[in-house]
This record gives structure tokens, sequence and C-alpha cells, in this order.
């Protein structure tokens, strides 16, 4: 990655020219300035600000990235942002704080957030990590800007710059003041700070260099409450989603996919005229669609022609009922190089300890499963030029795929971005599914094409999170402390980015995931996500196996069950069986499982989530399983007897120290397992935004119950059979437990605290650490229906 | 050609007698405020309120319709001042979206669609429900759960304990 600085189009000379710690401010004549009332912008314009502003839907001149942050002659301020929202509310809530708080103005001052669309924002990149990498982004852009403006207004005042400062929007120095509009009133600033980084990557830009940051200690902004301000909008019904976008002339297409992920077609059903009238067949390679002005009778003659459609017949998969099987024995993980943690330390091997733990743990391929199916629209001109319209996490990287499936530039692709159904990291890679088919529709038919996947399609043909299987050692001496924790991780890695519809219509593409992959975030190498917190184990071997996408290398036309990270990827796969294992051991020792987790970590920060959930959990404190002899007694003769436990998991991720309590009733019965309240405490770091940090932990731990007892994508030999809600269930409001999340940041963190992510990981472990606890019997899976519950007491 | 009533205005309606209520209102009338969810009648993101009851209008059909009261999202607002015997005031929203923005419930929001109507038909029953009432309307009274992928339950339920306070007092 070269650093590199912005530069700035046009001959005009400049009259500003200042170094800005390594940013260069500078101003336009008059001449080159297209008529606003003065303007700061960072980074690159396009032509200029207005130009910007006013940028047509189709603007094509998408080569070059607009502006970070505007700041407007009336003191208002534009944030751009390459980054969505699909739920977190960050680029609206946290963003805005960010930038505020370092600019040292209201936070009401931004007015605008523009974000997601390839031709009006600056940086690219996905929407992971967004306040840990986003937000850092931003933090130092407005530090630039800052500076900048507060050079300015030395000058300005005729003092030196160390004698101006800056608060609630109001610029002070030498008995004089001024707001940041009459600071770049009348003038055409431009300020170029330095970034590296490619964008339309998967990482997009990164803002370097060290402008001066104002210390957390002295924070106003972040750490308040700010309340959401897209969400009024979206509850009156006046927000402008993906799906409600209607370009002219458009029209509605669903897709035809095949029989089986591996099925290529022979036949396709005849689209019977006189039933249709208005609908069109299109053919490309595998890729069958019906499109028509009238979206019933699209949906309506795209299930007459699939049920008329021959596909060649393929059993290419395990089936979901032998995916650890497979996982353990039908695999040669050879192929791939095996990684090892940095926690991999002394001798796993020469310690055999005086008890033993020894177990395999497997995680199913869950679904992200968005409420509404994906749709997107595409207008492909026939001077060659288009446009998307999606909800995708990273537009930037969508606009590289789409132009390598076109064989066309990149500069020849706009992609717009709008509110849709949040899909948890599906589309970080670029494509949620439905883009490239929108797109290769449109230049087929020659108009805008809408395409909008069903439930099935969506269920059956987009990306899933990875399955992973763990083996796991856990060797415990005299005195009941770990002697040596060996794991073994194995499955396929996220993350397969290559569009469905392209691979259908055989079209070029990104690799799939392997070896030698010459992207190499999208290769087979599995590593070790979750970071160890138990400093204090002598002897640590942590083992990452990968292997290719399942049934890719079997499937004809190469799809098989493509992966893409769905929150807390590949750390989810691992730190559940780690956490389980865990209380396992803590159980087999005979001590209490929180105290055994605080026994074994050296980070304080780890020990004092731990302490502090012992308090708001009201835990327990003893060994497990719980001494409920008569409960068990009573249960096992009955058969309607409920057993209760508590478990505990802990997660380090971004920074952020993460710990959970499940407290849950099994009946052993019918399999039943109710999940009656989770306590979460959080050290995240700085707290950017309480309210929705609390908001987005609440609902992520709630969607973390959901796989752990309801989710696994079930599949046959061919094809995904977990189709719609029924097959797929996920939690109700009625399974809601008592939710309470504590933050608890530890002071003097320099690090803003990431959201929901961690919350959604924890409650497996917590459950299943819960599960032991109540019926003495292991779990050593999700999710915990009444089938493995059962199989579970047995063993 | 059928004709319904949308949000307190009568449409004529040229969709044919067999397509879903859903098509009907957001491609002939342009009624955006209901979101196609699973096209089944599994999540209830495409609720609307037909005559102040619960439907899922990606499976009820137009042949169904003619000369009911449909009220979506959109005109929850209005319908609440037609209640309360007030003109309709264009910035304000009904108790149930005014509690969805002060309790900050939505994350991505799809659902949010179906989940307002459906608490609406709820308060204008049970002006005061239980966490249990609130479930089980949520969870069991209509063809199947609504469903939120974020997880929104718990903002869900503080939110209809705060539009219950806010249509207790008459104003949103």
């Amino acid at each position: 990655m070269n650093s590199q600085l912005f530069q700035f189009g046009g001959a005009q000379p400049a009259a500003i020219d200042i170094d800005i710690h390594g940013a260069r401010l500078t101003a336009l004549s008059r001449r080159g300035f297209l008529g606003t009332s003065g303007v700061l912008m960072v980074a690159l314009g396009l032509a200029g600000p207005m130009a910007a502003h006013a940028a047509p839907a189709n603007a094509l001149d998408a080569t070059q990235p607009a502006s970070w942050i505007d700041i407007h002659a009336d003191s208002t301020i534009t944030l751009r942002t390459g980054k969505c929202d699909f739920g977190q509310s960050s680029i609206y809530t946290a963003f805005r704080q960010i930038l505020a708080e370092e600019l040292g103005v209201p936070v009401e001052a931004i007015t605008q957030v523009i974000s997601g669309d390839t031709d009006r924002t600056p940086d690219g990149g996905g929407t992971f990590g967004l306040l840990r990498n986003a937000g850092g982004n931003l933090r130092k852009a407005a530090a630039y800007t800052r500076e900048a403006v507060l050079t300015l207004a030395a000058e300005r005042f005729g003092v030196p710059r160390a004698q101006v400062s800056v608060a609630d929007g109001v610029i002070r120095g030498g008995g004089q003041q001024a707001r940041y509009g009459e600071i770049v009133a009348g003038k055409d600033l431009r300020l170029t700070i330095p970034v590296a980084g490619e964008l339309t990557s998967m990482f997009g830009l990164v803002v370097t260099g060290n402008p001066p940051l104002k210390k957390p200690a002295d924070y106003t902004v972040v750490g308040q409450p700010v309340t959401n301000p897209i969400i009024r909008p979206k509850v009156s019904g006046e927000t402008v989603w993906v799906g409600d976008v209607k370009l002219p002339g458009m029209l509605h297409a669903r897709t035809i996919h095949p029989a089986t992920l591996g099925s290529t077609l022979i036949a396709p059903g005849k689209l019977d005229a006189s039933l249709f009238p208005g609908a069109k067949l299109v053919r490309l390679g595998n890729l069958l669609a019906v499109a028509s002005a009238n979206e019933w009778e699209a949906v309506q003659a795209a299930m007459a022609v699939a049920a008329d459609t021959k596909w060649s017949e393929w059993k290419g998969l395990p089936g979901s009922d032998h995916l650890q099987d497979h996982l353990r024995k039908g695999v040669d993980w050879s192929q791939t190089k095996a990684n090892k943690s940095n926690a991999s330390k002394g001798d796993v091997t020469a310690t055999q300890g005086v008890k033993q733990l020894s177990a395999n743990y497997f995680v199913p391929f869950l679904k992200h499963a968005p409420i509404g199916p994906t749709v997107s629209l595409a207008d492909v001109r026939p001077d060659g030029s288009v446009t998307v319209h999606t909800h995708t996490q990273n537009p930037q990287f969508l606009r590289r795929a789409l132009a390598l499936m076109l064989g066309i530039g990149e500069d020849k692709l706009v992609v717009r971005t709008y509110p849709g159904p949040g899909h948890f990291g599906r589309s970080n890679g670029g494509n949620a599914g439905s883009e490239d088919e929108a797109v290769l529709l449109s230049r087929a038919l020659g108009v805008p094409v809408r395409v909008q996947w069903m439930r099935a399609d969506d269920m059956q043909w987009s990306t899933q999170s990875s399955p992973m299987t763990a083996d796991i050692r856990i060797a415990l001496d005299a005195q009941g402390r770990i002697a040596a924790y060996e794991a073994i991780h194995s499955g396929p890695p996220m993350q397969d980015d290559r569009p469905i519809g392209a691979l259908l219509a055989g079209l070029p593409t990104m690799d799939a995931p392997h070896p030698a992959n010459p992207s190499p975030l999208h290769t087979t190498s599995m590593n070790i996500a979750d970071q160890w917190v138990y400093g204090a184990v002598p002897a640590v071997l942590e083992t990452g196996r990968g292997t290719y996408q399942i049934g890719e290398k079997e499937s004809p036309i190469r799809v098989g069950l493509r992966d893409h990270s769905m929150r807390t990827p590949i750390q989810f796969q691992q730190n559940f069986p780690r956490e389980v294992a865990i209380s396992e051991a803590a159980a087999l020792a005979g001590i209490d499982a929180l105290q055994f987790r605080i026994d074994h970590a050296t980070d304080p920060r780890v020990r004092a989530v731990l302490e502090r959930l012992r308090v708001e959990a009201a835990w327990d404190s003893r060994p497990s399983p719980a001494p409920a002899p008569k409960a068990r007694a009573k249960a096992g003769k009955a058969g309607t007897g409920v057993l209760r436990g508590r478990g505990v998991s802990v997660m380090l991720r971004d920074h952020g120290y993460w710990a959970c309590a499940a407290h849950i009733a099994v009946t052993p019965a019918t399999g039943v397992v109710r999940v009656e309240r989770m306590t979460l405490v959080v050290d995240p770091g700085i707290v950017v935004n309480p309210l929705q940090l609390k908001r987005q932990a609440q609902a992520g731990c709630l969607m973390g119950v959901s796989a752990a007892l309801h989710e696994e994508v079930r599949f046959d030999q061919g094809a995904i059979t977990s189709v719609d809600w029924q097959s797929y269930p996920i939690l109700t409001m009625a399974e809601m437990p008592e939710l309470k999340v504590v933050l608890a940041p530890a002071s003097g963190s320099d690090i803003y605290g990431q959201g929901s992510e961690s919350a959604n990981a924890l409650a497996a472990p917590a459950i299943a650490g819960a599960f032991l606890d109540a019926t003495g019997k292991a779990i050593r899976r999700i999710p915990l229906t009444p089938e493995y519950v059962k199989l579970a007491l047995r063993g | 050609m059928a004709t319904i009533t949308v949000n307190g205005q009568q449409r004529e309606v040229k969709s044919s007698p067999d397509t879903p209520l859903i098509y009907v209102l957001r491609d002939e009338l342009g009624v955006m405020g209901v979101k196609f969810g699973c096209g089944l009648a599994q999540c209830g993101a495409c609720s609307v309120l037909l005559d102040g009851e619960e439907i899922r209008a990606c499976v009820t059909p137009l042949a169904a319709l003619e000369g009911k009261v449909v009220t979506t999202v959109d005109g929850l607002a209005a319908r609440w001042a037609r209640q309360k015997g007030v003109p309709v005031d264009p910035a304000r929203l009904h108790p149930v979206q005014q509690a969805w923005v002060d309790e900050q419930v939505p994350q991505c929001g799809i659902c949010q669609f179906g989940m307002m109507i459906k608490v609406t038909e709820l308060l204008e029953h049970t002006p005061k429900p239980t966490d249990a009432q609130i479930a089980q309307a949520l969870t069991e009274s209509g063809p199947s759960p609504h469903l939120c992928r974020c997880g929104s339950y718990a903002a869900i339920r503080d939110g209809v304990h705060r539009a219950a306070v806010l249509m207790a007092q008459g104003a949103a």
C-alpha cells in the first residue's frame, strides 16, 4: 500500500498553500470557484464543491472520490462516508459525534451524512469495524480539518496558532472570535490529507499521518446518548429503501435459480404468452429470469417457468446431517498450510496432567437471513455506463466486481446505496446477491431492471456463515488448574465474494477461495481469530486448518456452499468451542466456572469484566453441575421436571472486553431449552454513544440467543433445504429472556468501543455452559434444539 | 376495477383481482409503507390494517378487499388524528411511531412497518398491555410471529409501553 497525497486538479494559481501537519491546505482562485459562498472540502472533490453536491444520478466520472468533510459558509457540515448503515446507526450517531468532537462543534452542526454512493463518498472499504477503522479515519480527517481552519483563524486574528482555540463551534483568539463558516466564507479551500490504500479494494482508503488529536479526557460530545436522526423518517414511511426505488421504464424481474448448487440448465421452461402476455424470458448461460412491467405477472410467470425447467442432477454435498463427520474425516486438510495462533507457547504434548478433557465441538452453517430478501436495480445504458441501486456494505468493492464481470472500466460504474434489510456482514465483500443479475438483465433487455429475490432465493443462493469443527484437549494439574490447552479449528474460511449471477452466466469473477488466491483475504487459509484471554495457562497450542468452500470443487458450475462473514466471523466459530470447553474443564476441576476463568486470566480488564459480571448477574459461585439432585431425579422419572443452570462466556474482540452470563431452564423430557436471563458486561474502551451501544448490545445478544437455540442451515446432497422461516426458524419475541446490559468502560482507553458483534457471539457458549450446569451433560454444538438436546442428554 | 380505501382515500384499482395487496399498494398506488419480507405470511413485515385488524398484504388478494379500509404505516398519523377528531398535522406522528423514535426502536427497521401495525392493533384493543400480552400479540396472535432479525424485541417492548403512555395522554 502506497502512501499518497491527494492532488487536486486544475491549473489555477493557489492563493493559499499551507502545510497542516502533513496535509496541504490550498485555495483556488475565484475563477475556479463554482459559485458557492465559500466552503472547505477535505480530500478530492469532483470538479468543485457544487459538482459534488449536484452530481447527477448517473454521473459517470466516478473515478475520483468526493470530499470527506465539507465545511459550509453557514457553519453547517456535511460528512461523507463510503460505509453504509444496516441498523447500527454508527454513521449517523457515532461518526457525527467523533467528527464534532475533533472539530469542536456541536453534533447538530453536522446536518448531512452522505453514505455509500461510489460517486459521492471518499473512502470505500467494507462496513465493518466501523468505529475501529472508519472512526479512526474520520477522527484524523477531522483533526486535520480543525488544524487547517484554526491556522486560518490565527492569521485572521493576527495571533499565533497556539493562542487560538475552539469550543462549541466558536473559534477564539486574541480577544476575537469567529465560527467555522466565517473562516471559510468567500474562499474555495481544499485540504488534501495523506491517505494510503486503494479505493475499490476490500478495505478502501486509510488516513495516514499524525495530526494532533483531542485527548479523550477532554471529550464532551463523544460519550453522549445522541439519538439516531434516520429513525424518524424510517418510522413515518418517508425513507426511500432500496426496494422502493423506481426507475423510468423499468421491468420487474424474478430469477430462476438452478435445482441444486451444481446443476446446469438442460431446457428452460416454456413461457406461456397467452397467460403472461407482458412477460419476457431471458437466458444467460445457467441464469434464467422472467421480466415484466407488472411485478405480479413476473412472480407468477417465473413460478410457471421454473416448474417446467429441466436442470441436470447433481449430488456433491455431504448433507447437513453428515457435515460434522465430513469436516472430521472427509476433508484433506494438508492442501492448505495450517496456522498457529500468536498465543501458542510451551509444549502441550509433554503435558498430560492429572485429569484430561478431550472433545469435539461443532458450529453449523448459519444464514445471515435478512428479513427482506435482497433486491437491487440496474440501469445499463447504450453508452456502456452502468448505475446500480442496492443495499451493500461495500459499494466500491461491488463496483470492482461488476466491472470485472462486464469487462469494463470501473469508471463506467456507479453504485448507489440505500437502506435495506440488515444482512450482518453478507455484503462486506461487495455483493449481497441480485446486483449482478440486475446488471446482466438490464444489459440484455436494454431497460432498467429491478431484481427482487424471493425468500427461497435468498436462503438457497446467498452466502452463509462458515461451519467449523474443533478438537480441544485440556489437561488439568493436581490443583485443578489448566496445565495445557490444545485446539485444532477446522473449516472453510469466509469469504467467497464471487457474485452468483456472474457464476451462473459463466462470466468473469474473482477466484473462489484457494490456497494461492492472489487476494490474501480470499484464500483457504484458516487463521485463529479468537483472541486468547487465559494468559496464566503455561502451554497453549491453537491451530487453524482451512479448506475449500464445501461442494465448490465438486460443482460443475463451481458454486457449492459459498461462505461470507457474519458478525464476529470465524471468531464466533472458535470462541464457542473454547468457552464451552473451559466450562467443562472448570466442572472437571470442581471449580466455579466464572472463578475458573478469573484464575486463568492475566489481563486485568478480562478479570474486571468477570468480577463485575459476578455481581450484575447475581452469580451463585459454586462448581457445576448445579446441586439439584431432587429436581434431576424428578425430571428423569416423571419427565416433566425442569432443570436450571447458569453459564458464562468471555470474548476479547477489537480491544473490547465482553463477558456474559446465561441462566436457562431445560426440560429433559421434551428437550426444550428456555433462556430465562442474559447478563452482559462490556468494557469496550471509549463508549462513543451509550444509548446506541446498549440497544446494539441488547439486540446482538438476542440474535446470539437465536443462533444458540434455533439456527442451522439444513441441506441435502444437492441443495439447501432451509428455504423459509419455518425451515430456518429464528427467535421470536415470546422467547425473549430478561436482558441486562452493563457498560463498564475502563478509564484511560484511547480506542473507540465496537458495537454489538461480540454480544452476538457470547450467547451460545454461555448457554451451552448453562446446559452443562443444569443437566451435568455437555452439549458441544448448536443449536440447542430438542433433537440435539436429547442426543446430548443420552451421551 | 376495484375500489378500496387506503389511508383515508378512496382509490380505484386496476390490478387483476388475484394480485396480492402488497403489489397493489406499492406498484399501482405508490403506497410504500408496506415492505416485502417473505411473501409467505411467515414474518409480518408486510402487515397492514384491514378494517382495523392486522392482515398480511403479501398473501391477501385484491379480490378480498372490495370496499374495505386499508391502513399502512404511511396512514397511521392521519388515523390517529381522525380518532382524536383533530386536523391532520404532517409534522405529527402516531403515538406508536413517536414511541419508536423516543425509544430508538429500529435497527435496520424493515420489520418495524409490520411491528408498528400490529402494535397499533394491540393498543386499540388493549390500551395498557402487559409484557405477556405484548409478546402474545407479536408472537401468537397472527398467521405467524412478527420476526425481527436484528433482535430489537427488547426495544419494541419498551416502545409499546411508551406508546401506551402517549396514547393515554391523548397526543403524540
